[in-house]
């Protein structure tokens, strides 16, 4: 009898000096991280911190530097790290010079942001192999009445490519953008609506980071390659309102894809549902 | 006398073990902290972005703005901080040259003040 209560009373006193102990090692006295690594940031100083990586890959080219740093955040995947802030940053209404520098570096990253279009004659439309995702980035509410939109072809002038110091093709620099594709898509795998924008180079390289200006009667919107480089690096989509007329057009100028409005297909049941556009911009 | 032997020993040894758990085991996670708590050399790094897009940009009050995370100090305060330590770290001369740069384009650069429309 007398053990037993001995052996309680030494459990009990174990027990209380171990919460002593922890009270004193995680409140009184806690382990203090004065020295933290970037990794250990809160999620919007991490956004900070991959904006300045960013803009400063884009005034220096040095990717390995860049590739060291956001290594730094321990993001499973950078670039999609970046691609998914670069969204957010579009979202909130953060300046367009600060999402190119974002989206151009996730496209850098990915190591396909130089990579050729497929070689096609100068009429077509450049078409990657993958299939747009279904979540466009925006769509506004209107009501106008419907215009079929006729695919139209438009001739590329004389290629005159422009040598560049960058190691990643961007939209501010070169001749403005010209309209070379508009194709109606009928895909019942895709959003409804759904208005895919493709720019390229002359040299028919995909363009990260370009700003494109989708426009409707009292509506703008602005919307940037880039951000879903899984598709393709120069891709930038938009969820088109039934009944709207649009007009689409690059920042950096150039004549606008206008009279757009999401076309009416029908299903092999017969069925009537929206079809799609697909836009493509090159430079001359 | 022996019960009580064995009940302080039973406490010291419980003490030892939560702060072995505490300290060692399982210590406190930060996993949120702000830039100021960030190690010099990092915090120095970020500097050095700032300076890297500075160059190309020439914006001292964007650099001003991605510098304020680092802390409340005035941003020249924090590039001529990060130069230092840039300089006795034996960072490269282009980098140097790149923080003092941005060091002294802060030290001129004065935020325009906001002022409200009547």
């Amino acid at each position: 009898m007398k053990t037993t209560r001995t052996i309680l009373e030494g459990v009990i006193s174990l027990i209380l000096g171990f919460g002593l102990g922890l009270t004193y090692a995680w409140v009184i006295s806690p382990v203090k991280f004065v020295d933290a690594e970037p990794q250990a940031l809160r999620a919007d100083f991490k956004d900070h911190f991959r904006s300045a990586i960013s803009a400063a890959y884009a005034s220096n080219g040095d990717l390995e530097r860049a590739r060291a740093r956001l290594a730094l955040l321990n993001d499973p995947d950078p670039a999609q790290a970046l691609s998914a802030q670069a969204q957010r940053m579009l979202a909130s209404g953060a300046s367009p010079e600060s999402v190119q520098q974002v989206a151009l570096l996730a496209s850098a990253l990915q190591g396909q942001a130089a990579a050729e279009v497929p070689t096609q004659t100068p009429t077509d439309t450049a078409i990657p192999t993958e299939k747009p995702g279904n979540t466009p980035t925006s769509a506004p509410g209107e009501t106008p009445p419907t215009v079929e939109v006729q695919a139209t072809n438009t001739s590329i002038p004389e290629i005159t490519s422009t040598p560049r110091p960058t190691l990643t093709p961007t939209a501010t620099l070169g001749a403005p953008y010209q309209l070379v594709g508009q194709d109606t898509i009928c895909e019942p795998d895709l959003a409804e609506g759904l208005l895919q924008v493709y720019v390229t180079t002359a040299s028919r390289k995909q363009v990260p980071g370009a700003e494109i200006i989708v426009t409707w009667n009292n509506g703008e919107e602005h919307i940037f390659t880039g951000l879903k480089p899984e598709i393709n690096h120069g891709y930038a989509d938009y969820l088109m309102a039934p009944e709207v007329i649009y007009s689409i057009r690059m920042a950096d100028g150039g004549a606008p894809a206008s009279g757009l409005s999401a076309p009416t297909c029908t299903s092999t049941e017969g069925e009537a549902y929206l079809g799609g556009l697909r836009i493509t911009f090159q430079q001359p | 006398m022996s019960r009580w032997i064995l009940i302080l020993f039973s406490i010291a040894l419980g003490i030892a073990l939560g702060l072995a758990y505490g300290w060692a085991i399982a210590p406190v996670q930060y996993t949120d902290i702000t830039p100021d708590g960030l190690r010099i050399d990092y915090r120095t790094d970020y500097v050095l972005m700032t300076a890297e897009a500075y160059r190309s940009e020439q914006n001292p009050a964007l650099a001003a703005r991605r510098l304020a995370v680092l802390g409340s100090e005035p941003p020249a305060i924090i590039a001529e901080g990060a130069y230092d330590y840039a300089r006795q770290a034996g960072y490269e001369e282009a980098d140097l040259a790149a923080i003092q740069e941005l060091a002294i384009a802060l030290e001129t650069w004065q935020p325009i003040p906001v002022t409200s429309a009547p």
